[in-house]
């Protein structure tokens, strides 16, 4: 039973030892097995630490009436505004005040990175490579179905189909551009920011 | 409760989902139901199940849409960092509960921080068991475990007692609590009991010659003139109302009304300080309606009825709905100055034997 698959580990380890090499990983000579290894991703800069207590006005957002056991809310949103800029969060995403108490402070701290760093702020360097990342993979089907357009055309020996291959190429476009949008609409739902100035 | 106009209904369909619509009656405006339907989607997303989960998403919001609480159509709710589950029968933990219990078990790790000892916690009308279980969890982060946790927690329901113990070992299970061990032993046991009895003998509530160091309770106390007006439906229609009115169909009840000529909704309240006088224990937390009856109870601490309890508790409190704001005005009650703190709605009275 375990011999096979010692075998089968050795072999894989041979496999990948030039990569890890080339990629600077350690050799997981210890591990029994490995897995694939992913695309080594740019290092984004890290997730900017939340401003000091002190700077915050927290509130919860209930309703006028009354509280406690007499009626039964669902949602408890948490709102927090940073005295000094003025900026205010509001995050209902979870059910969970703990949790949205949390959400509300890192949404915080990334918009005030974004204030003080600018293009250099983790939103602006992680948006930008996610937006290349799209981009290429949008070019990269434009490309495939113009070739399978050509081959199309080449094998019915037609003129006509280079014009449906630029139609091809523009609807792709647009797929794609509504992905990305759908993408940050769901990574947004729940999470309103707003700035007061 | 004003009609819905047709219009929300065709805007919760058209910008949100056919689904919404069932939400809507139960949610009443937009934001909410795009919420609850988020929430209701996930949990079909995160609990695995042989139902086709369109039907399940479906079958759900026609629940809710009914008027059932979300709590009990997911079974859930979130307590701190707790996953507390929820049935028809046992009182739903709000969030205010929530605010005052980690506010209280931060109190406790400042104490255990300069002096470590053995803490003793009694809760009284657990439900759930959400109060204890949270300030079990609050008080093993590592900062400042006590050396020794003893929690009892009774409820007169036996559906609560078996949610409760069900929780206990729910949450154990999914790494929430840490199991005892050796360098850090904690019991926690819920037991049946009514308040209204003399409690359950030692060890239940006391260890020979020790203190309780906390007693907390929420307990039932609303009047039934404000039940059947203030309350929301959901409140009303679903959650029990044992939990949520004293019973004043009972003679044990009623006589302790007359013995202490209290309001009915404040009976729990005679008792509770009743069991104080008895216990001693060094602080005492009992949550309450609203800012009105927090009065009344600190009256009841602080006149002579109350049993010397004035004269045992240097500090008497009111703690609003956030007592973790830095905020505490004084107010004059039965001629003496009782602080108020935090932010929102009266939400507890807070004794404790030391100065703050």
């Amino acid at each position: 039973m375990l011999r096979p698959l010692t075998r089968l580990t050795v072999s894989l380890r041979l496999a990948r030892a030039p990569t890890h090499a080339h990629h600077g990983f350690p050799a997981a000579a210890a591990a029994p097995f490995t897995t694939t290894t992913a695309a080594p991703l740019k290092q984004m800069p890290p997730r900017p630490k939340p401003p000091p207590e002190s700077d915050l006005e927290e509130s919860f957002l209930k309703g006028s009436g009354p509280g406690g056991q007499k009626i039964n809310k669902t949602s408890s949103a948490v709102q927090i505004k940073h005295i000094p800029t003025g900026i205010v969060i509001k995050s209902q995403a979870t059910r969970s005040r703990s949790e949205n108490r949390k959400i509300a402070r890192s949404l915080l701290a990334l918009r005030l990175d974004e204030l003080a760093n600018g293009d250099q702020s983790r939103t602006a360097i992680v948006g930008g490579a996610k937006k290349k990342r799209s981009d290429s993979a949008a070019k990269k089907s434009r490309r495939k179905y113009k070739k399978l357009a050509e081959e199309a055309a080449e094998a019915t020996g037609k003129e006509t189909t280079l014009k449906q291959a630029e139609e091809v190429d523009v609807e792709e476009g647009k797929a794609a551009e509504q992905e990305a949008a759908e993408r940050v609409m769901q990574s947004e739902t729940g999470n309103n920011t707003n700035a007061q100035k | 409760m004003p009609r819905l106009p047709p219009s929300l209904f065709w805007r919760a369909r058209r910008e949100i989902s056919p689904m919404a619509t069932y939400l809507l009656k139960a949610c009443r405006d937009l934001e909410s139901t795009a919420n609850e339907l988020r929430w209701i989607r996930e949990h079909v997303r995160a609990t695995p199940s042989p139902v086709f989960p369109g039907l399940r998403t479906w079958n759900l919001c026609e629940r809710r849409g009914k008027g059932v609480p979300l709590q009990y159509v997911l079974g859930t709710q979130p307590f701190g960092n707790l996953d507390i589950k929820c049935r028809p029968g046992v009182l739903i933990p709000r969030p205010e509960t929530e605010a005052y219990t980690l506010h209280l078990a931060s109190l406790l790790s400042q104490e255990q921080q300069s002096s470590p000892a053995p803490l003793s916690i009694l809760d009284l009308c657990t439900g759930t068991g959400c109060i204890p279980l949270l300030l079990l969890s609050s008080l093993l982060t590592p900062p400042a475990a006590p050396p020794k946790i003893t929690i009892h927690a009774l409820d007169i329901s036996p559906l609560a007692i078996s949610l409760a113990t069900h929780n206990h070992a729910h949450n154990t299970a999914l790494n929430l609590l840490p199991p005892p061990t050796p360098q850090t032993p904690h019991t926690l046991t819920f037991t049946r009991a009514n308040i209204f009895h003399p409690l359950p003998a030692p060890p239940h509530h006391q260890q020979p010659g020790g203190t309780i160091d906390l007693l907390t309770a929420n307990p039932p106390y609303i009047s039934p003139a404000a039940f059947a007006t203030d309350t929301s439906r959901a409140v009303r229609n679903h959650e029990p109302r044992l939990a949520l009115v004293p019973d004043t169909s009972t003679s044990t009840l009623t006589d302790y009304a007359a013995a202490y000529n209290c309001l009915p909704q404040d009976i729990f309240y005679a008792r509770l300080l009743e069991c104080a006088a008895e216990l001693r224990p060094r602080r005492v937390f009992l949550e309450v309606g609203d800012m009105a009856q927090a009065v009344r109870v600190v009256g009841m601490v602080l006149r002579d009825g109350g049993a010397g309890l004035g004269g045992y508790y240097a500090t008497v409190e009111i703690w609003r709905d956030e007592p973790e704001v830095e905020r505490v005005e004084m107010r004059r009650i039965a001629g003496r100055e009782v602080g108020v703190r935090g932010e929102g709605k009266g939400r507890g009275v807070y004794l404790f034997q030391g100065d703050v």
